[in-house]
């Protein structure tokens, strides 16, 4: 006989009530606020190729924008320091010596499996 | 077109939804995707002025958010991994060392 | 070439060098820092005879050296010098005695084998620079400073000896006694800056012409009318005055102030400080001129003072205990002649006696060397044949106190009291009261001079020590002969009833202080206040009468002690007084009921006072810090360490922002 998962209800979702206020509130100034006149997109304006040059800096595209290309270095290099700081934080240390997460290519294990193997032939 | 309001109603909705879950999980990895859905809501913001003001920076920038949030998402989980190191568990509640 | 004057501060400045040096070199200097003082009082007296001398051409010197406040529209503190005649006098005299004192100090101190010696003549640098400091000053609070530095002097001289019992406690009582005077004195400075903005004593701008001027315009203050705030103010400072002079009810701690070196006793409670309250009151005569209510209760104070402190020297034992009292009763003369009108009188008694009783002083020391520190008179006698310079020159001293002619107080004493006569008939009753007491003292003075003089010099050795004192050197002899001399002879500088009966001109201390550039400083000015504004009259009397009555008196009371005492075996008549010895040997119990105030009265006060500061204010401190950290202690419970607090904490933050920049800015209208 198996149980279904429950829905945890309680009293921990009571500060949950608090987002709930920030809804209404947003809401509210949402509803009451005025925008201008809306402009929208030409029906055939090429739109992805606009997303393109504008990141890159080149001023070919159709729509208007700004220019990202600092932003996108900045952002490659964010990304290369989230890999390593990944993988830094789940390396595993036992006295020094690192036991799981292994960077070599498997040349740390294989040597080990090979002393073993010398041994167990000495041995025989 | 759609009054922008309604966008902005929905990315409201939506990030309302991430900060209830933020307030009320114990779980982290729950935790880490209620902040995936605030950002989500941001970007919807970004693309829905985007498209009234037929501006694509709107959306190049998203683009950006996106990546961002990728980023954060690697480096957070690395942290639950320490966190489920030390702690033994995965809850947030039960971490509360750094108090009074 | 300058002039005295450009080199006046260095009077006061050499003494104070002396100090230093003897303070930070004076165990490496060959006597313990004696002979540096001595030049430095040397220094200051010649430099002093030269002030003399200009001043007696006609000079006076009123000048700010150093201002240390600069006020602008409202007061200035300032120190400067005000040489006029009154200051030159008394610089010769402190200086003069001063440098007796040093050179008496080596037979006494160095001679005798005392330890400490770079520390008393530190003290006594100290003192002198201090005392010529409020000789000269020419403003109240300057002379103020430097009258509680001369009471810090006296405090750390009598408490040399401070490793026995008696000598710090009698240090503690001196400082405490006058202390108690000065506050009511301070109060009083504050007053004359509140009233007139300046405490200068002379000039256009001081406080004696401002008040004369108010007093003129009739110019309430605080309420009062003019007359009776002065009164008020000068009755406050008189309270420094009393302190400090020993008077009646605060003279409790000159015969307790003994317990220091007899030259110090010389020095500090016979010539000098104790000089100080009353050279105060001449300083300021131009404002207590104003006032014939305080210069009533000045007299009277005198007056009291001098025939209670002659009563209670009567039965002591110890000589320099008779001196002391002997000292508070020529005080209380002095203040009778103040009170009296007789600003030359007192003066010149100010002069007399300042020598002839550090003469006194100074031979009781010789007695004391050569008793090998036993003050006791009952164990002396005998001592004139074996001590003939010390005994002629005490001899001098004696005769000069007790006022017998030609010798100097007799003129001084006799003015003082012929002033008080006058003025009282001119329509003065209360100075009548002050006169019939200080009348009734020169009796009691001439008894208890003689029976000292007899007890200690005359009849046969009544002890061992009294058999074969201990010889004293040409150190000790010296100031004694130069002191002798002057108290026979510095009488002739003022002789009225002489220049009355012959007509020859001798009142020359009357010309001295008469005229001057200052004159608002003269006696002739303070003559016209005290017509004027005190109302003060004289009656005919012929001088020389008075002078006889005095002498007559002097005369029995020096016969009485002759007969009691001039035999060469007396007894202790005074046991024959009975009770009344016992009230007088216990100095009418003063002592006694001071310390039953102090306990009874002022002690309770001081612990309310204590309580209301433990309680009320460290309260109110201590509640702040308490509530500072009962506050803490119940908002650090927020930082419960679970995230998930922290961001409803942010959110609910978030909300109540938006609300309110949302109503601010009318995003709800």
């Amino acid at each position: 006989m198996t149980t279904k998962p429950e829905l945890r209800t309680g009293s921990h979702l009571l500060p949950g009530l608090a987002a709930v206020a920030l809804f209404v509130v947003i809401a509210t100034v949402i509803l009451r606020a005025s925008f201008g006149d809306p402009q929208g997109f030409a029906a055939d304006a090429p739109i992805t190729a606009s997303i393109g040059y504008a990141m890159f800096d080149l001023e070919m595209g159709a729509v208007p924008g700004e220019s990202f290309l600092v932003a996108f270095e900045i952002i490659d290099a964010v990304l290369v320091a989230a890999l390593v700081a990944a993988v830094l934080l789940a390396r595993r240390e036992q006295d020094g010596e690192v036991v799981a997460l292994l960077t070599d290519g498997g040349r740390e294990v294989r040597d080990r499996l090979r002393e073993s193997e010398d041994t167990e032939e000495g041995e025989r | 077109m759609v009054p922008v309001q309604w966008y902005l109603l929905l990315a409201a909705a939506v990030f309302c939804i991430g900060l209830f879950g933020i307030l009320t999980r114990q779980n982290a990895l729950l935790f880490l995707m209620s902040v995936e859905l605030m950002l989500n809501a941001a970007n919807i913001n970004l693309v829905a002025f985007s498209a009234y003001w037929g501006n694509v920076t709107g959306q190049t920038f998203s683009l950006f958010t996106m990546a961002l949030a990728a980023a954060e998402v690697a480096v957070g989980i690395g942290i639950i991994l320490v966190l489920y190191r030390n702690f033994d568990d995965v809850d947030v509640t039960t971490a509360a060392e750094m108090r009074w | 070439m300058a002039g005295a004057f450009d080199y006046a501060p260095a009077i006061v400045l050499l003494p104070f060098l002396s100090f230093l040096v003897s303070l930070a070199g004076g165990k490496y200097l060959p006597k313990g820092g004696a002979f540096g003082g001595i030049a430095a009082t040397a220094g200051s007296l010649v430099l002093s005879a030269w002030v003399f001398l200009t001043v007696s051409a006609g000079n006076v010197y009123n000048e700010t050296l150093y201002t240390w406040v600069a006020g602008g529209e409202a007061t200035t503190l300032a120190f400067g010098l005000l040489l006029d005649p009154l200051a030159a006098m008394m610089l010769l005299i402190v200086c003069l005695v001063s440098l007796l004192v040093h050179v008496f100090s080596l037979g006494y101190m160095n001679d005798e084998g005392e330890t400490g010696l770079p520390r008393y003549y530190a003290g006594l640098g100290l003192f002198t620079a201090s005392m010529l400091g409020f000789v000269v000053a020419d403003n109240l609070l300057m002379a103020f400073m430097f009258f509680e530095l001369v009471g810090l002097c006296s405090y750390l001289l009598i408490g040399f000896w401070f490793r026995e019992e008696g000598p710090p406690s009698a240090a503690k009582k001196a400082f405490l006694v006058t202390r108690f005077g000065d506050y009511f004195f301070l109060v009083g400075v504050v007053a004359i800056f509140a009233t007139f903005g300046t405490a200068q004593f002379a000039g256009e701008g001081s406080f004696p012409v401002l008040a004369e001027e108010a007093l003129n315009a009739g110019t309430t203050y605080f309420g009062f009318a003019p007359q009776t705030w002065f009164t008020i103010v000068g009755l406050l400072i008189l309270g420094g005055v009393i302190g400090k002079s020993a008077q009646f009810p605060l003279h409790t701690w000159l015969p307790d102030a003994m317990e220091g070196p007899t030259p110090v006793s010389a020095l500090i409670h016979a010539a000098t400080m104790v000089a100080a309250g009353v050279y105060l009151v001449a300083r300021m005569y131009g404002f207590y001129a104003l006032s014939p209510t305080a210069l009533g209760i000045i007299a009277l104070v005198g007056g009291f003072t001098a025939l209670v402190a002659a009563t209670m020297g009567v039965v002591k034992r110890e000589i320099k205990q008779v001196l002391a009292y002997s000292t508070i009763s020529q005080y209380g003369y002095m203040m009778l002649g103040l009170g009296a009108g007789g600003y030359v009188a007192a003066t010149f008694h100010l002069l007399t006696h300042a020598f002839f009783k550090a003469l006194l002083f100074l031979g009781a020391g010789a007695v004391i060397i050569a008793m090998h520190h036993d003050e006791d008179m009952w164990n002396m006698g005998g001592l004139k044949n074996k001590m003939p310079v010390t005994y002629y020159t005490f001899l001098s001293g004696s005769l000069a106190l007790a006022g017998i002619v030609p010798f100097a107080g007799f003129w001084s004493k006799d003015e003082v009291l012929y002033e008080a006569l006058v003025h009282g008939l001119g329509g003065s009753p209360l100075l009548l009261a002050g006169y019939a007491m200080g009348l009734v003292a020169v009796f009691f003075t001439g008894f208890y001079t003689f029976r000292m003089v007899f007890l200690t010099f005359h009849g046969e050795p009544r002890s061992d020590v009294a058999r074969d004192p201990h010889g004293v050197r040409w150190n000790v002899k010296g100031p004694l002969v130069v002191l002798g001399v002057l108290a026979a002879t510095v009488g002739f500088v003022n002789m009225v009833p002489v220049q009355e009966l012959t007509g020859i001109h001798l009142e020359y201390l009357h010309d001295w202080l008469a005229h001057g550039e200052i004159s608002a400083l003269t006696s002739e000015h303070y003559g016209e206040l005290l017509h004027d504004y005190a109302h003060y009259t004289s009656a005919d009397v012929a001088s020389y009468v008075a002078g006889a009555m005095s002498l007559a008196l002097a005369l029995a009371g020096a016969g009485a002690a002759h007969v009691l005492y001039n035999v060469s075996d007396p007894d202790e008549h005074t046991e024959k007084l009975g009770a009344v010895k016992t009230l007088w040997y216990n100095n009418y119990y003063q002592d006694e009921y001071q310390v039953w105030l102090a306990e009874s009265v002022v002690l309770p006060i001081s612990r309310v006072a204590d309580k209301f500061d433990q309680g009320v204010v460290d309260g109110v401190v201590n509640g702040v810090s308490s509530v500072s950290l009962f506050a803490g202690s119940r908002i650090r419970r927020v930082q419960t360490g679970v995230v998930t607090n922290y961001a409803v904490l942010l959110t609910l933050g978030l909300t109540a922002l938006l609300v309110v920049f949302g109503l601010v800015g009318g995003w709800f209208a």
